[in-house]
């Protein structure tokens, strides 16, 4: 797994190569934390995520309740129909905004 | 298609778990299931191989246990049985979330809990039985 995490006009990109599942996402984790300081906006590109298991679900998870304590969000883009399906199966999917790119998602902080 | 099997002795660590689905993924792949019916075996497989890693050798006091990956094609069916000496665990038995609790927002779940969900959700069949000192959890696919 590779993880990119640049910040732009006060939002947070995160861009995820790779597989997320228990031996890659604490290091994903802790990447973000350490990162986010006070930021509230995430964007996170999943276009390269092929593999995504409950450890990564924890890391969404993880995110989700930082961001809303701080009146902020997530919002995803590019998941993958088996990762989207995960999401449906989990009830993840209901809490999490999906986009299909990063200028949809930008929209939504403007 | 044509009856083939293969097996694979992996050290139970977390660096296992993308060599362990690489070989779920080229196996599948030389038999032609599609890419979706793949996907969801490897993540069924990835929870239980990593509930193994992190709980069943550990609580048996293990630090250089062993998971056997066994993969084969027959009678339109994909089976996977992943074979190791740790602490017995079935987890057939352990507790499904409740519809409810898949409804409950994000914020007030439990974190964890979730991997076995998966693993159950993500095959056709999935059983458990423990063997001559041995786990044995056992995956199938149905392939059309």
């Amino acid at each position: 797994m590779k993880v990119t995490i640049q910040t732009k006009n006060n939002i947070v990109y995160i861009t995820i190569q790779g597989s997320i599942d228990s031996n890659t996402a604490g290091e994903l984790q802790s990447h973000i934390l350490e990162k986010l300081g006070s930021f509230n906006r995430v964007i996170m590109d999943l276009t390269a995520v092929d593999f995504l298991s409950s450890a990564g679900l924890r890391v969404l998870l993880m995110l989700y309740r930082q961001l809303s304590t701080n009146g902020g969000k997530v919002l995803l883009v590019n998941v993958s129909d088996e990762i989207c399906d995960i999401m449906s199966m989990t009830g993840f999917i209901n809490f999490f905004e999906l986009y299909g790119s990063i200028d949809e998602a930008e929209k939504q902080f403007i | 298609m044509k009856a083939e099997s293969k097996f694979q002795i992996f050290d139970a660590v977390p660096d296992s778990l993308e060599p362990i689905r690489d070989f779920i993924a080229a196996f599948a792949t030389a038999n032609n299931i599609e890419r979706k019916k793949i996907f969801k075996l490897s993540l069924a497989v990835d929870e239980i191989a990593t509930n193994i890693m992190n709980y069943g050798y550990p609580l048996a006091g293990i630090d250089d246990g062993t998971i056997q990956v066994s993969i084969g094609y027959q009678d339109k069916q994909l089976k996977v049985v992943l074979e190791d000496h740790a602490m017995p665990f079935n987890p057939i038995e352990k507790g499904m979330p409740t519809p409810e609790d898949l409804m409950k927002p994000v914020e007030d779940r439990p974190i964890g809990g979730l991997g076995i969900f998966l693993a159950r959700q993500s095959v056709d069949l999935f059983d458990y039985e423990y063997r001559e000192g041995k786990n044995r959890n056992i995956f199938v696919v149905a392939i059309d």
